[in-house]
């Protein structure tokens, strides 16, 4: 697998342009190990008449068949025995029935921790300064699979930690929201000298915001602090509540600059850690590539246009992650924004259709109403 | 938002309320009769007002929504005038409802109000809570509504308004904003409730029957699915007028189309039925406008997973699809204009439906006349409570609800000797 291994190398994250051959290769091979070592998917390419070797041009990529996140719902597909999985993670659907279980190996583990390193590296992620953590969402226990917990557990580590506390706490075996206990620390970090990194969905921290100025919290965290957010936007659509207001309710009750909220997206079914940059825009990173299709026809749209997001990457060794269409809405977009990234960025618009579909954001719902009564 | 003696309250003092319901609905059970007369004469003020277009920017964004006409509201609104309100209470109840029958001599039947309604509306039309409540007055009890979740308070703002017409009213109408999670303040106002009335799915009923009393009366109005019944025979123009209602409703009431059933087996009928079909409902998806991107998107990613598990053979163009499929399960469709094509020969209805029977309720029948009758008596036989013309979704506020007359089940008959 040299050219996978090789593109997880490359030292700049977003040069995506003069990358594109060796993107393509990476697919081609990537496409190739799970034709051969996952049944299942060299039946579903099979059944679409494609051969790994097709992919031979960038324009092939739009040929390879491509699974909906829906699929992987009903279907674990590994192309790597399960004693070789160090991890299964689910998706953060709230019922058993709506999660995708996906295994990751230990290649896959290490091309994700290489990419992550790079992009907080490109990102000033990074810190060696004591930081306290605020964390906007799970707190880790060991029943808990769901990729969300994972990832903000391992945020924590971006630099030596005076503290950890979390919204969202395990007590007496069940979770519980406790935001009044994070605004508390909140205004006590804001009076230190040690910066603040919180992290988290932008739910509940928009509804700690939302709380906090209800107070009449105004505070300025330290220097150096960030607040980075995960787990998409899913309830703000109902919400209306644009992304400016929220930053500007970050600056109001936080003393936050825009330049300081950073937004990560990714998926148990792509994981790859899309980044913003200080536009707030997702960058296409070099590991990854986006189509949008016509919903109607599932065509190639040109850029610039509304349509579903089918997103590739070569990443996992583990299960055939390879091409998989998710069930949001969105625009992908040439225009320079002027923070110096030139790849293409993803504007995600929101999910399709209006059937209730469970996420994290409904599960928040239903905890914070808990937490009401 | 909470509604309690014709005023509104504070989040804050629901706790209080709800407790004083303890003395308030003696108090109130005690006090004069809810006068019918009144009730229609609220509603006729209210009418005329709706008339002279005071509610029309309400209503708007809502109709149109629902792409429906104003003249449609209009001829909706008169259903709840006096007289249309009147006529429901005749139709159901008959015309002197709460007069005493001689059953024989000495011995009389009386109609009573069970007393005390709790209604848990559904959220999915925006006017239904309100509607609910307007019943259980009509009937004669006193109304306590759990407003759903995500209410835009259009509820409150008409039931406020019904108060403000007739203030008698009052003591009869409370409205609390509880959210599902809070069992223990639900559980509170089910204990002064004589029934508990559910519209919502099977979660929503066994949510109530979790912290319902054993002995409580649960009446439920629930989720049903509907379908068309067809043969080789069905006229383009049905097709045509099914096709209307489909791309009208997007399939989201339980009245409207979740798919067709076919009167007969074979699988190159229901192939050549498929492509009439498919080119009728494109016609008329072209003619009326696409749905919307997301709901399209939503059906195209259902389907492309259908396909990829091998299910159905899918017929699907310009963001609309009907899809057959060997079985004869009774399901929910994917919505937003995508059906299921299943054969059913017609001495099978009844065995193959039976077995649905909580969730039956409307067909529109559009096979040949010459069966029509007869088929329609097998579908009743099987449960369906509504057989119609292919105009479907649009209901009646004076039909049964599912087969029951509301404000019979929301009153009961007591017996005395004299």
């Amino acid at each position: 697998m040299d050219h996978v291994k090789k593109l997880f190398r490359l030292r700049h994250p977003y040069d995506t342009l003069k990358n594109d051959d060796l993107f393509v290769k990476a697919m081609r091979e990537n496409c190739a190990w799970h034709y051969a070592h996952c049944p299942e998917y060299k039946a579903i390419l099979e059944r679409e008449h494609f051969k790994p070797e097709m992919i031979q041009h960038y324009d092939d990529l739009a040929k390879i068949p491509y699974i909906p996140t829906l699929y992987f719902k009903h279907h674990y597909l590994a192309s790597r025995p399960d004693k070789k999985m160090i991890l299964k993670v689910t998706s953060s659907g709230t019922s058993g029935h709506n999660q995708s279980k996906i295994g990751y190996d230990i290649y896959t583990i290490l091309r994700d921790w290489g990419m992550v390193k790079r992009l907080f590296r490109y990102h000033k992620v990074w810190s060696l300064k004591p930081t306290h953590f605020v964390v906007f969402g799970y707190q880790p226990h060991k029943g808990n699979n769901k990729a969300i917990a994972k990832s903000s557990w391992g945020f924590t580590f971006t630099s030596p930690a005076l503290s950890k506390d979390y919204a969202i706490r395990w007590v007496n075996g069940e979770y519980k929201v406790d935001l009044e206990n994070i605004e508390k620390k909140l205004i006590r970090y804001a009076k230190g000298h040690h910066q603040v990194r919180s992290l988290g969905f932008p739910a509940y921290t928009f509804f700690l915001l939302q709380q906090m100025k209800a107070h009449g919290v105004h505070v300025k965290l330290p220097k150096g602090s960030k607040m980075t957010l995960g787990g998409g936007w899913k309830q703000f659509y109902a919400q209306a509540c644009s992304k400016q207001e929220f930053y500007d309710l970050a600056h109001e009750v936080l003393g936050l600059e825009e330049k300081d909220i950073i937004e990560f997206f990714g998926a148990v079914e792509h994981p790859i850690m899309w980044t913003t940059c200080e536009k707030h825009h997702f960058h296409t990173p070099v590991y990854a590539r986006v189509i949008i299709r016509d919903p109607d026809t599932f065509e190639p749209l040109p850029h610039g246009q509304m349509g579903l997001i089918n997103l590739l990457t070569p990443i996992s060794r583990a299960a055939p992650l390879t091409s998989i269409v998710t069930d949001d809405l969105g625009i992908l977009h040439d225009e320079d924004c002027g923070c110096g990234i030139s790849s293409p960025y993803l504007e995600i618009v929101g999910r399709v259709g209006l059937e209730d579909i469970k996420t994290c954001a409904a599960g928040a719902e239903d905890l914070l109403k808990g937490a009401k009564s | 938002m909470i509604l309690a003696n014709g005023q509104i309250f504070e989040e804050s003092l629901q706790n209080s309320i709800i407790s004083s319901l303890k003395e308030r609905i003696p108090a109130t059970l005690k006090g004069p009769k809810l006068d019918p007369e009144k009730i229609y004469a609220a509603a006729e003020r209210l009418y005329q007002r709706v008339l002279k277009g005071e509610f029309d920017a309400l209503a708007e964004p809502l109709l149109s929504m629902a792409h429906l006409s104003h003249e449609t509201f209009l001829e909706y609104a008169k259903e709840f005038s006096g007289a249309g309100l009147k006529k429901k209470v005749e139709l159901e109840l008959g015309a002197s409802p709460f007069a005493p029958q001689e059953v024989s001599p000495h011995h009389y039947a009386v109609r009573k109000p069970l007393g005390v309604l709790l209604h848990i509306a559904a959220g999915n039309v925006d006017f239904l809570p309100a509607y609910s409540v307007l019943e259980g007055l009509l009937a004669g009890n006193i109304n306590l509504l759990k407003l759903p979740t995500g209410d835009k308070g259009l509820s409150v703002k008409l039931l406020q308004e019904l108060i403000k017409e007739e203030p008698s009213l009052a003591p009869y109408i409370y409205v609390f904003d509880v959210p599902s999670t809070e069992i223990d303040t639900l559980k509170e106002l089910s204990h002064y409730a004589d029934a508990i009335v559910v519209w919502g799915g099977d979660l929503a009923v066994k949510g109530v029957r979790e912290f319902a009393d054993p002995n409580s009366q649960i009446i439920v109005w629930g989720h049903k699915l509907s379908f068309a019944y067809v043969d080789q025979t069905t006229s383009e123009e049905d097709l045509s007028d099914l096709a209307e209602d489909i791309c009208l409703s997007n399939q989201m009431l339980c009245s409207s189309c979740q798919g067709i059933y076919f009167d007969g087996a074979d699988e190159k009928d229901l192939e050549s039925f498929a492509e009439r079909f498919i080119a009728v409902l494109c016609a008329t998806n072209a003619k009326m406008g696409p749905a919307s991107l997301g709901m399209r998107a939503k059906s195209a990613l259902s389907l492309l997973n259908e396909r990829m598990e091998g299910r159905g053979k899918i017929y699907q163009k310009d963001g609309v699809s009907a899809t057959i499929y060997p079985d004869s399960e009774l399901v929910l469709s994917f919505l937003f204009r995508n059906l299921w094509i299943k054969p059913l020969p017609e001495e099978k209805i009844v065995e193959v439906l039976k077995p649905y029977r909580g969730y039956l309720q409307s067909c529109a029948l559009l096979v040949d006349e010459s069966k029509k009758t007869r088929v329609r008596e097998q579908l009743f036989l099987a449960g369906l409570t509504r057989v119609v013309g292919p105009h479907m979704s649009l209901t009646e506020p004076l039909e049964a609800h599912d087969g029951a007359y509301a404000l019979s089940r929301y009153t009961r008959i007591v017996d005395y000797v004299e």
